[in-house]
């Protein structure tokens, strides 16, 4: 049985104190062109750290052809497997043939001579990127783009059976970006390159990779054919945002869309909304809030809590308390007046104690005249309030018809629906 | 070629030139003129072919009065033996050097790195400082050196434990530099209270150390400094070609089937090494392992297989030179060399990196 190009079993990597990959297992089978796509911090990086030895796993093993990549000798492993980094920097004034003759430098040995078949590979790499007429030019003074094209030649210069481009070709022009994909493409038809390519480009991953693998948290959320893991339900959570996913009516071709587009025609949504936060339970409430469009106000919030700074930061119209203070009536009854000029009312995840009960309070009042009103879930786990109000309160708030709700995008859409 | 030609039988005649005709066509297509090194040849062989015409020029300089003196008498080839051997001690030294320099510069990534960073001189200065007001040196014939070597080395090793620290065996070069910045302090600190509490004749003795100076140590010590130094410099030269591969970054090397963590500390040490029997010798001399790098980088290229040796080489020369400048512009009076190799290298090189400065570092 032939083996995978790469496999990992149940991997867990990461740095000292903080475990970036979770257990995570896939394999690659030789030939295969596979992406790897995932929002920032996800582990991809990692990953590829993983996959060349660069990081031990803590746990689980990770293979090369069969064999455990952290007992393959540097140069066999070179022999096997390439990366293309985000960003290759030479501070000294090497030229671009001697950077690419860097690739040659594992399998020469210390004393060798440089070979024909070595100046051949170098020179076949640097034709296959476009990059022999920057022969003799200083690699540190070429644009980010050609640098790129460089580190790429270099790497196939190396001769691997897998290469793995950890965002390389995302500072690429379209001209050079299509060249270079067509160049990986060529590979991994005719000479059965193995392919991971990490990238941020959801439809132009779909459109090259056989496979796409989709991380998120240091785990694989999914793994399989373009079509079955670009799904709008799939990738919402991954990226905490809205996505769409269409077929491309000329080619068929799977695009990934934000909302952007329709952004600028909309405008925003007009509708007003209420947070009631504290202990920096609203800051990215807040921001996304302002981000999608919508008019917010804040309180009742206590000087010198970080909610209210990043509300004062973002220029939000907020109730304030004197700091470390329980909610005054006067405070309250402002901040009651403000919520019922809001369409809807959002409750953070912010614990309720005897001080701050009155703001759980406005939202029922509010309730009670017909705004909408959002509950962060798990609010019985933050009661501190006697004899759990908060908790009996929230029973009946539900009862009403408040919602709850767990994440952001999730939150965003419920507000976005028109209420019935 | 023609003969052969012309040997041929006639039908061949047109066999041959379809041979001739993709011999050529091989060739073309094998002479990899893309990627084939295009040294600069011309000023390689224009700095060799001065070496041997500087040096003679150095043998000529000295308090006694230019030119090569009298072999036939006793004082003449007292003299020129004399010379000799401070050429060698200077050579060796400057060789020592400034290939130290380069080897640092590439690991560290960082252009002012130099034999000192990681805490060679301060140690190796307070070692010698020791040795010197205890008055041990005076009774020993070899401790100064000695002392000074091992201290230097000790320093390394306290300054790498350091830098380790928390990071899981393999320092970053930051942490590196940081720790030999401050264990070099620390040495100079209590430098500074020793020779502010010692008594006048031993703070001259100290300071004139310091200031570094190529008086011919004892043969043993020329050879067993020889020995060090044709270690350090072949082992460096072994190394070169995962030290270019380091100038792109441990990841990239790593990638590249060099076993990065093992460089580094191989080259680290050997570094160490030269400085530590540069120092040994000579005592601290400046400038050398800091700027000799850089100008021959700039002018023959960062290929680190002709740069360890050329650096050595022009290392060793520039030093040379600047002692013969040191002892014979004031004589009989001798300015330490390590001031000659600031102040008169300084704006020479100044003005050599002004117009290669983008050829030496691209930062």
């Amino acid at each position: 049985m032939a083996h995978d190009a790469l496999s990992f079993r149940s991997v867990s990597a990461g740095y000292s104190h903080r475990l970036v990959l979770d257990r995570v297992s896939f394999s690659v089978r030789e030939g295969e062109f596979v992406s790897l796509i995932g929002p920032n911090g996800s582990g991809k990086s990692t990953l590829l750290k993983t996959a060349a030895s660069l990081i031990k796993p803590i746990s689980g093993s990770v293979e090369l052809f069969g064999r455990s990549v952290s007992q393959l000798k540097p140069r066999e492993r070179a022999s096997l497997l390439g990366v293309v980094p985000q960003k290759l920097d030479a501070p000294m004034a090497f030229s671009v043939s001697e950077i690419v003759m860097n690739g040659r430098v594992g399998s020469m040995g210390l004393l060798g001579r440089i070979s024909t078949q070595d100046h051949d590979l170098v020179e076949r790499a640097m034709i296959y990127t476009d990059v022999l007429p920057l022969a003799d030019r200083y690699f540190g003074e070429l644009s980010g783009g050609e640098q790129q094209r460089v580190a790429l030649a270099m790497v196939l210069a190396q001769e691997p059976r897998v290469i793995m481009l950890d965002e390389s070709i995302s500072h690429l022009d379209i001209n050079h970006r299509n060249e270079v994909l067509q160049i990986l493409l060529n590979l991994n038809r005719e000479r059965q390159l193995t392919i991971v390519l990490v990238s941020h480009d959801l439809s132009l991953s779909a459109a090259v990779s056989d496979r796409l693998l989709l991380m998120h948290e240091g785990r694989l959320a999914a793994d399989g054919a373009p079509h079955e893991v670009l799904r709008p339900e799939l990738l919402g959570p991954v990226y905490d945002c809205e996505l769409q996913v269409r077929p491309d009516p000329y080619t068929g071709a799977l695009q990934v869309s934000g909302n952007l587009e329709g952004r600028k025609l909309a405008g925003s949504s007009g509708l007003r909304t209420h947070v009631v936060a504290g202990g920096g339970s609203g800051i990215e409430l807040y921001r996304r809030l302002l981000l999608e469009g919508f008019g917010v106000t804040t309180g009742v919030l206590n000087e010198l809590d970080s909610d209210a700074e990043a509300a004062r930061a973002l220029s939000i119209t907020s109730v304030l308390e004197q700091p470390f203070s329980p909610v005054g009536p006067i405070a309250a009854e402002c901040a009651r007046m403000m919520a019922l000029e809001a369409d809807a009312v959002i409750i953070s995840h912010v614990p309720f104690g005897s001080g701050n009960l009155v703001n759980l309070e406005l939202a029922d009042d509010a309730l009670r005249r017909g705004r909408r009103v959002f509950i962060a879930a798990g609010l019985a786990e933050r009661d501190y309030t006697d004899g759990r109000a908060a908790s009996r309160l929230l029973e009946s708030m539900t009862a009403r018809g408040a919602q709850s709700w767990q994440t952001m995008h999730e939150l965003i859409m419920k507000l976005q629906q028109q209420p019935s | 070629m023609v003969s052969k030609q012309e040997s041929l039988p006639r039908g061949g005649w047109r066999i041959k030139l379809q041979e001739l005709h993709t011999r050529r066509k091989r060739a073309v297509c094998l002479d990899n003129r893309f990627t084939s090194p295009k040294p600069r040849r011309a000023r390689i062989a224009l700095f060799l072919a001065a070496v041997p015409i500087l040096l003679l020029f150095s043998l000529m300089m000295g308090p006694s009065g230019i030119g090569i003196p009298d072999l036939e008498t006793a004082s003449g080839s007292a003299i020129f033996s004399l010379r000799l051997s401070r050429l060698l001690m200077g050579l060796l030294t400057g060789a020592a050097l400034s290939a130290s320099g380069v080897v640092f510069q590439a690991l560290l990534r960082n252009p002012l790195a130099e034999p000192y960073v990681l805490g060679v001189s301060g140690g190796a200065g307070l070692g010698a400082t020791i040795s010197i007001l205890l008055g041990a040196s005076l009774a020993l014939p070899l401790s100064l050196p000695i002392v000074a070597f091992v201290s230097a080395v000790l320093t390394l090793v306290l300054v790498y434990a350091i830098a380790s620290q928390g990071s899981g065996g393999q320092p970053s070069v930051y942490s590196l530099i940081l720790a030999g910045v401050i264990v070099s302090a620390i040495c100079s600190s209590i430098i500074m209270f020793l020779v502010s509490s010692a008594s006048v004749e031993g703070m001259h003795n100290v300071i004139w150390w310091m200031l570094g100076s190529l008086q011919p140590a004892s043969p043993s010590q020329q050879q067993v400094a020889a020995l060090l130094v044709a270690i350090g410099l072949g082992g460096a030269w072994v190394l070169s070609r995962p030290f270019n591969a380091l100038v792109l970054g441990r990841d990239m090397a790593h990638y590249q089937g060099i076993n990065a963590g093992f460089v580094i500390t191989l080259g680290l040490l050997l570094a160490t090494l030269l400085a530590a029997t540069a120092v040994s010798l000579s005592g601290m001399i400046g400038f050398v392992g800091l700027i000799v790098p850089h100008v021959v980088r700039a002018s023959f290229g960062p290929d680190h297989r002709r740069l360890i040796p050329l650096s050595a080489l022009g290392g060793g020369l520039f030093l040379v030179l600047c002692d013969a400048v040191a002892r014979t512009v004031l004589a009989p009076v001798e300015i330490p060399v390590g001031v000659v190799t600031a102040l008169a290298g300084g704006p020479f090189f100044l003005i050599i990196l002004q117009k290669r400065m983008k050829q030496a570092w691209i930062g």
